[in-house]
């Protein structure tokens, strides 16, 4: 990783390094990949339409990514994010975090959360969308966000319209149907390289 | 308008790396949506009593095999500020170089006394502490005989502050070969724990880590908890 070598106080960050291939799997017993419970256990729901995303993370072979460490992060139906800046806002749902992670065995993964709504917080509609931060073996963290095809608002989302046109379905996550209980699924296909690879974004430098 | 950042480099001999790292360049993020890409992890870890001495694995139960040592640290961002109340997950492998994870097939022997596995929380000043192992170094790639020196693996996480990397050991004969030391280039400096002496403790010696996170992510101070 390079960093600036214009002068400054700044400290020189420690290097980030690969996840390995050993992370603790105990050290995941507390995470849930279902958003629609606060905790386990009671009944109340967060606002918003309940969603189901079967995904999975590949390499340049192909193959499932085993392994990785994944890290969600989203905004409640009304498009607020549970920040500190937030803690306050009329809008935040109680019943509602917004972050998610776990590891994946094998390189699918299953979400089940309420579709994120529109943030209009920084001057920019932001269409629904979901960060996901993949740490793993062979790499340091990379990060990308996530869209919904369909969306009428993706069209001037700022982060979309800065990706290539011919990329931008790379990110879409694809409506599939349904469940047996009605709830709407959807799919998504991450692929970490090669020639179909999912644009990840530069958190460092921007 | 497309506007491109690093490109991520692969780690020489490690087949993961070259099977998982994006080949394009990493694309800049808007100022606009700059700040959703910031996640902040809520606070629930319950951290039972111990779970800092991965020495033992529990107290009262013998000490596992090897040298003991004690690692000491302080998490900051790049201004020095304190990353207080963040949780420190601590993972290495035992003496002779064999995680418990049920993944590790290595056929290298267990030790019934390691778990290998720890926790801890930086306390209000983004000091941090735990005891462990000294790990042993294993051999990575046996068809071209490169080893993983030894490393003790961390990963830090707290409000919107995020980072997993590795404490490396000064003089490790395997430090030159390995992959993402090769990347850090003259960076490796800050991932390698500075040995001192404790005389008189029951370690073998401490070692000094200190933790700059790095990057633009906002980091919240205000929301200190109790």
């Amino acid at each position: 990783m390079t960093h600036s070598n214009i002068k400054s106080n700044l400290l020189t960050p420690t290097n980030e390094d690969t996840l390995g291939p050993y992370y603790p799997i105990s050290l995941c017993d507390n995470d849930s990949m279902d958003l629609t419970k606060i905790r386990s256990g009671i009944i109340n729901e967060p606002k918003g339409e309940k969603i189901i995303i079967n995904g999975c993370v590949k390499d340049i072979n192909g193959e499932l990514a085993n392994g990785c460490l994944l890290e969600f992060w989203q905004t409640n139906s009304d498009g607020i994010y549970r920040t500190p800046d937030n803690e306050t806002h009329p809008d935040l749902d109680p019943w509602f975090i917004g972050y998610a992670r776990n590891r994946t065995p094998d390189g699918n993964f299953t979400l089940t959360t309420i579709k994120p709504g529109i943030n209009e917080e920084l001057n920019a509609k932001r269409a629904p969308n979901i960060t996901l931060t993949i740490f793993s073996d062979g790499i340091m963290r990379v990060v990308t966000q996530l869209f919904f095809e369909d969306e009428s608002s993706n069209e001037n989302d700022p982060l979309l319209r800065s990706v290539p046109e011919e990329l931008r379905s790379r990110l879409m996550i694809k409506n599939d149907g349904q469940n047996e209980e009605g709830i709407k699924t959807y799919k998504i296909e991450i692929i970490m390289a090669g020639e179909k690879e999912t644009p990840f974004f530069d958190d460092f430098a921007s | 308008m497309t506007q491109y950042g690093r490109t991520i480099e692969i780690g020489p001999t490690d087949n993961t790396s070259n099977e998982r790292t994006p080949r394009h360049p990493l694309h800049l993020i808007p100022d606009s949506a700059r700040a959703s890409f910031a996640p902040y992890a809520p606070y629930n870890y319950g951290i039972n009593p111990g779970e800092a001495d991965m020495t033992r694995l529990a107290a009262g139960r013998p000490r596992a095999d090897g040298d003991p040592i004690k690692v000491t640290g302080t998490i900051t961002d790049q201004f020095g500020r304190p990353i207080r109340n963040s949780l420190v997950e601590i993972w290495n492998a035992n003496k002779h170089g064999r995680y418990t994870h049920i993944e590790d097939q290595s056929g290298l022997p267990l030790d019934p006394n390691f778990l290998g596995i720890g926790r801890t929380i930086s306390d209000e000043n983004g000091n941090y502490e735990f005891w462990s192992i000294r790990p042993g170094e294993y051999l990575a790639r046996p068809d071209i005989g490169r080893w993983r020196p030894k490393h003790i693996h961390m990963s830090i996480r707290g409000g919107s502050s995020r980072l997993i990397t590795q404490m490396y050991f000064n003089g490790d004969p395997h430090n030159d070969a390995d992959p993402m030391r090769i990347l850090m280039g003259d960076n490796f400096d800050k991932n390698i724990g500075k040995e001192y002496d404790t005389p008189g403790k029951e370690f073998d010696c401490g070692y000094q880590f200190d933790i700059v996170i790095g990057g633009k992510n906002p980091t919240f101070f205000e929301n200190d908890i109790a």
